[in-house]
């Protein structure tokens, strides 16, 4: 039982940063219709500017955490002008375009700071007891952020004019342009939060997993069901379905292994694809 | 006049959908465009709007070019379109929808406003503020589609077959609707399959025919012609 529960706190930690990853994803997928392949590097970029800016430079952590979500976002901006606003009309042409993305950032990373695994000193080591079960405050933090940015997303989405836009140009960009909303302005909002979550993820989780390189490949794997899952409807309903998948997955990883929550995964996406036939792009096709 | 096209052509690909049309619109009441499937009408509110690049001929509003400009510039000049199908953001609420409809305008005191004309306009739409778009009947939609175009404050309106598929009711709440907004000053551009209804509210009228007007003149004339009764009137 106390192992259950045990697992049950680390799966709730991994679901956390998991969930900021897919939200991003989903969020740039809805207004833009384009998978962005290089997704998990944005994550692994965020992981190097605290192994930069607080490992190497003695920032406080949380200012380079911070920086994190401010750097990967200004990137993401780079990839919507340089990348996805270009090939806007094909997203295939996107998603290819973001593999060859994926692989310059890699290879930036390893000249910059080597193909070895960058340690990160943990900024504390305490630790609290919940029931039982041992959490670290690094992994609090993680947890309490996560809850923090996801709550303030939804927030935006649902109260602010940007907001509303973003979920409006989602649905119905062509109509949305008749209300004065620019795909463009809405493309780079998306892509700054998208991209910027992803940062914030890995920069929070970095004295955690000991980044490397090639960590935004896990990431990969599940892009493709989340945004399944996740990326049919609405904005919103994409954020929630994100987050849920997150934690199925994370959870079935953690209590058994990651090609059973990948077979799981695959599952909830069979069954997605069975309840809602329109299937991938169904979202974007109804004009 | 406040509204200009002159000798416009817009192809898809390499077929002309409009092949060289001229239209004036004046600073109040309501012209109509009706021709058959296929004519060119909303090819022509679309280019108005800016969702379609002009290959010949230029647009004029207020006396500036607006061919080129984003859509978005053009809403801001004062330009509102409802499309053909209504296209209402189907996982917005109504009040959401009305509220992107303002999206340009920054005035919180004047939104409410407007947005508080429009549900003294809408009762149905008020009752259902807080319900998503998508589950509301096609004459609500229409009401939520003209309502979210009127949140712009427009100076001109567009619009696209608003009594598609709906009930005879429905068509005559509609009918009242539009001769309600070019009461109130905001001309209206109506576009129609529906001539009957069309020729009956507006003043001036364009009958399109694969790509070019067949015929204009002050829509009583029309309504008259024999061309138009034996094609578009039925009779
Ligand atoms: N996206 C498109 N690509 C290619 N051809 C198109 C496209 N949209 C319209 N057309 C063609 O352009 C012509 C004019 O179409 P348009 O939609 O403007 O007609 P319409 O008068 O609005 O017809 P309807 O009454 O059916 O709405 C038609 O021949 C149509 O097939
Ligand atoms: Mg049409």
């Amino acid at each position: 039982m106390d192992l259950l529960w045990q697992t049950a706190v680390n799966a709730m930690y991994a679901a956390s940063y998991m969930s900021l990853i897919a939200v991003g994803l989903v969020m740039i997928f809805g207004v833009m219709g384009v998978i962005n392949f290089a997704h998990g590097e944005l994550y692994m970029l965020g992981a190097y500017c605290v192994v930069f800016l607080y490992a190497q430079e003695n920032f406080p952590f949380l200012l380079a955490a911070a920086a994190g979500l401010v750097f990967v976002g200004l990137v993401g901006l780079f990839m919507e002008r340089a990348m996805f606003r270009p090939l806007r009309d094909n997203p295939l042409s996107g998603l290819i375009a973001s593999i060859g993305f994926l692989l310059i950032l890699q290879t930036l990373v390893v000249l910059g700071f080597g193909r070895r695994m960058g340690h990160v000193p943990p900024p504390t080591q305490e630790k609290l007891e919940v029931f039982g079960a041992v959490l670290t405050h690094q992994r609090l933090l993680v947890i309490v952020a996560a809850i923090l940015l996801l709550a303030a997303l939804w927030a935006f989405l649902k109260r602010t004019r940007f907001g509303w836009a973003l979920r409006a140009c989602a649905q119905d960009a062509e109509a949305a342009a008749l209300q004065g909303i620019s795909m463009t302005q809405t493309a780079r909002i998306a892509m700054f939060i998208g991209a910027g979550l992803a940062g914030i993820a890995g920069a929070l989780t970095a004295p955690l997993v000991s980044p490397t390189p090639y960590i935004g490949h896990s990431v990969i794997v599940t892009a493709f069901i989340i945004i399944i899952v996740g990326g049919i409807g609405s904005l919103e309903g994409a954020v929630i379905a994100a987050v849920l998948y997150a934690f199925v997955h994370t959870f079935v990883t953690t209590f058994f292994d990651g090609v059973i929550a990948n077979i799981v995964g695959l599952a909830l996406m069979l069954a997605v694809l069975v309840v809602r036939p329109t299937g991938l792009f169904g979202a974007k096709e109804r004009a | 006049m406040l509204l200009e096209l002159r000798d416009i052509e817009v192809r898809y690909q390499k077929v002309a959908a409009l092949k060289g049309v001229s239209m004036a619109v004046p600073a109040g009441g309501i012209v109509t465009i009706i021709g058959a499937n296929g004519a060119g009408k909303t090819t022509t509110l679309r280019a108005i709007s800016g969702l379609e690049r002009l290959t010949r001929g230029e647009i004029r509003f207020d006396d500036a070019r607006i061919d080129g400009l984003a859509p978005e510039e053009i809403v801001r000049r004062g330009i509102a379109h409802v499309p053909e199908g209504r296209r209402v953001f189907p996982d917005l609420t109504v009040e959401e929808n009305l509220r992107t409809g303002a999206f340009l305008r920054r005035d919180k005191a004047e939104i409410r406003a407007s947005l508080a004309d429009v549900f003294d306009r809408f009762p149905r739409l008020a009752q259902r503020r807080r319900q998503w778009a998508r589950s509301m009947s096609g004459g609500e939609q229409q009401m939520l589609a003209i309502g979210r175009a009127l949140m712009s404050a427009p100076r001109v309106l567009l619009l696209d077959e608003p009594s598609m598929g709906l009930s005879p009711v429905m068509v005559q709440e509609i009918a009242r609707i539009v001769t309600d907004i070019s009461g109130r000053g905001i001309p209206v551009v109506l576009v129609e399959q529906n001539a009957e209804m069309a020729l009956l509210l507006a003043q001036y009228a364009y009958v399109l025919e694969t790509g070019s007007v067949a015929l204009e003149g002050p829509a009583n004339d029309l309504h008259e012609d024999d061309h138009v009764r034996r094609a578009y009137l039925g009779g």
